[in-house]
């Protein structure tokens, strides 16, 4: 009994994995090329875009927050600044842990370059350590199911798997924060199959999570935070409320 | 959550250096021997051109010729190179947080890589004249240190600014060639009118080719620090700079992408 209750206050008093404040991410807006010739002979007006507005939130280890708004409302901009891929102008973001994001899991293979030595790039690009990639390379390979290709160089790789690839670095990576970007599970039915339980598998762990979607009856089912965002803003955060409100929002706004 | 020059920076630098080397030869037919052809078709082409059509009042004219080749095409290589880099590389800079300076760090080490094998093979070539010496090879390693400085400064600052300004690329297409003839490679300064000797002492390759040709051709054991001065001052100047705007921008790199 007593184990029992410290175990639940522990996870009330659990550290915070993601502290964001009062953070605000402007872009200048820009409709040609920018030159510095033209910056020399005449200062031009700069036009600037407010992605993200004084916005403040903390995820909790072993939080799953889903953030959910309409297109351009800084959702995909606020992962980027959580993975350190940006920063922002004001506020401050502190993330404790290893954060892996599951954005553009193809990208970033170099054609000419193995199966075998891409492992090596891109696991060191998403923070892994060289020990660790040697010691994880056969399980990548095996959940990757890309076969004997792992000898071939990128190029000669099909579209699903560079994803499998991708994502088998990703998630052998060991994160303790994962980002999850709508529409990173997009392989056959097979592949969606073996990322759903992997996902699950990190769910079981308690690995903090941060996901956006469009698809409501997704995030319901893979979070317990939810966070509304409309241009740059916070409309509102807290449990499954959140989605419901947004979605009667969008069914009568 | 990176720190430089911790083990990961280190391991991170030198996996994108051996893949700089590896792709570069990876679909090749004959793969490495190129990096070893080059150079060597390049001085029978160069020795031929110059020796004949174009006498200099210059000895060993070919060996003069080659010594300040060498450091640059390594130096205008690698920053014509890294100048669009950033955005050649967008997909790796969108996909993480990384230390972004090896990307620069692995074009300026490839070269060197091909550098130090042209360098073998000319070395191999002026044993026969007899020039060399441990005091020379000093000499030589300490060159290479400043040359090597200079790149990875002004190819952070080249990368740096072309990421927001897309112009860069055609000033610098411009610049080389100019630079090329601003640097005494095809000629000595003791052959032109003074004014224009004592300003090319302001560019700091003219200090670093100088040092190459004394090193490879010169029989004398002193040299004059009448352009090593200035051009050293220089180097350093564009290199912290470069650091500073590569270090205040590359957080918001992908701003810009």
């Amino acid at each position: 009994m007593n184990k029992n209750i410290k175990k639940v206050t522990r996870k009330f008093n659990n550290p915070l994995a993601i502290e964001v404040k009062n953070v605000t991410k402007t872009y200048v807006l820009r409709h040609q090329k920018p030159t510095l010739i033209e910056n020399i002979l005449y200062r031009p007006k700069k036009e600037i875009h407010t992605a993200l507005n004084n916005i403040t939130f903390n995820v909790h280890e072993g939080d799953r927050l889903g953030i959910v708004g309409s297109n351009g409302s800084g959702k995909t901009t606020l992962l980027k600044l959580i993975a350190g891929i940006t920063k922002q102008q004001k506020g401050s973001i502190k993330v404790n842990g290893r954060v892996v994001s599951l954005i553009d899991l193809s990208a970033g293979f170099h054609p000419d370059l193995t199966g075998e030595e891409n492992i090596f790039l891109n696991g060191l690009v998403i923070g892994m350590t060289k020990r660790e990639i040697s010691e994880k390379k056969q399980a990548i390979i095996e959940f990757a199911d890309i076969g004997k290709f792992i000898d071939a160089p990128l190029y000669t790789y099909s579209s699903g798997m560079k994803l499998r690839l991708g994502f088998s670095i990703a998630v052998h990576s060991d994160p303790e924060i994962l980002l999850i970007d709508e529409g990173f599970a997009v392989g056959d039915e097979n592949f969606r199959e073996k990322a759903h339980n992997k996902l699950v598998g990190f769910k079981k762990q308690g690995i903090t999570i941060v996901m956006v979607s469009h698809w409501l009856w997704e995030l319901e089912r893979s979070c317990d935070h939810f966070m509304w965002l409309r241009s740059g803003r916070v409309v509102s955060k807290g449990n499954i409320k959140v989605l419901k409100k947004y979605q009667q929002y969008f069914n009568h706004p | 959550m990176f720190e430089y020059f911790s083990k990961y920076w280190f391991d991170f630098v030198w996996v994108m250096t051996l893949k700089e080397i590896k792709a570069r030869y990876k679909r090749v037919f004959l793969g490495f021997l190129w990096a070893i052809l080059n150079p060597i078709l390049q001085m029978i082409v160069i020795g031929f051109l110059f020796q004949f059509f174009i006498p200099m009042e210059i000895d060993n004219y070919f060996y003069f010729l080659f010594a300040g080749l060498l450091p640059w095409n390594f130096f205008s290589y690698t920053f014509s190179k890294c100048t669009p880099l950033m955005l050649n590389e967008r997909a790796l800079i969108q996909k993480a947080k990384f230390p972004r300076e090896a990307l620069v760090l692995s074009i300026v080490f490839s070269n060197l890589f091909h550098l130090i094998i042209s360098l073998l093979l000319f070395v191999i070539l002026v044993i026969f004249v007899g020039y060399l010496s441990i005091y020379k090879i000093i000499i030589l390693f300490l060159t290479i240190s400043w040359l090597v400085f200079f790149t990875i400064g002004i190819s952070l600052l080249l990368s740096t600014l072309y990421v927001r300004y897309r112009d860069i690329k055609f000033i610098v297409q411009a610049v080389v060639p100019l630079w090329f003839y601003a640097t005494p490679i095809i000629y000595t300064r003791s052959l032109l009118p003074a004014s224009i000797a004592s300003a090319l002492r302001f560019n700091p390759m003219t200090g670093i080719v100088e040092l190459f040709q004394f090193i490879f051709v010169s029989n004398n054991l002193i040299f004059s620090l009448d352009a090593i001065i200035p051009g050293i001052l220089i180097s350093f100047i564009i290199t912290i700079v470069g650091i500073h705007l590569f270090k205040r921008d590359n957080e918001y790199f992908d701003d810009w992408l």
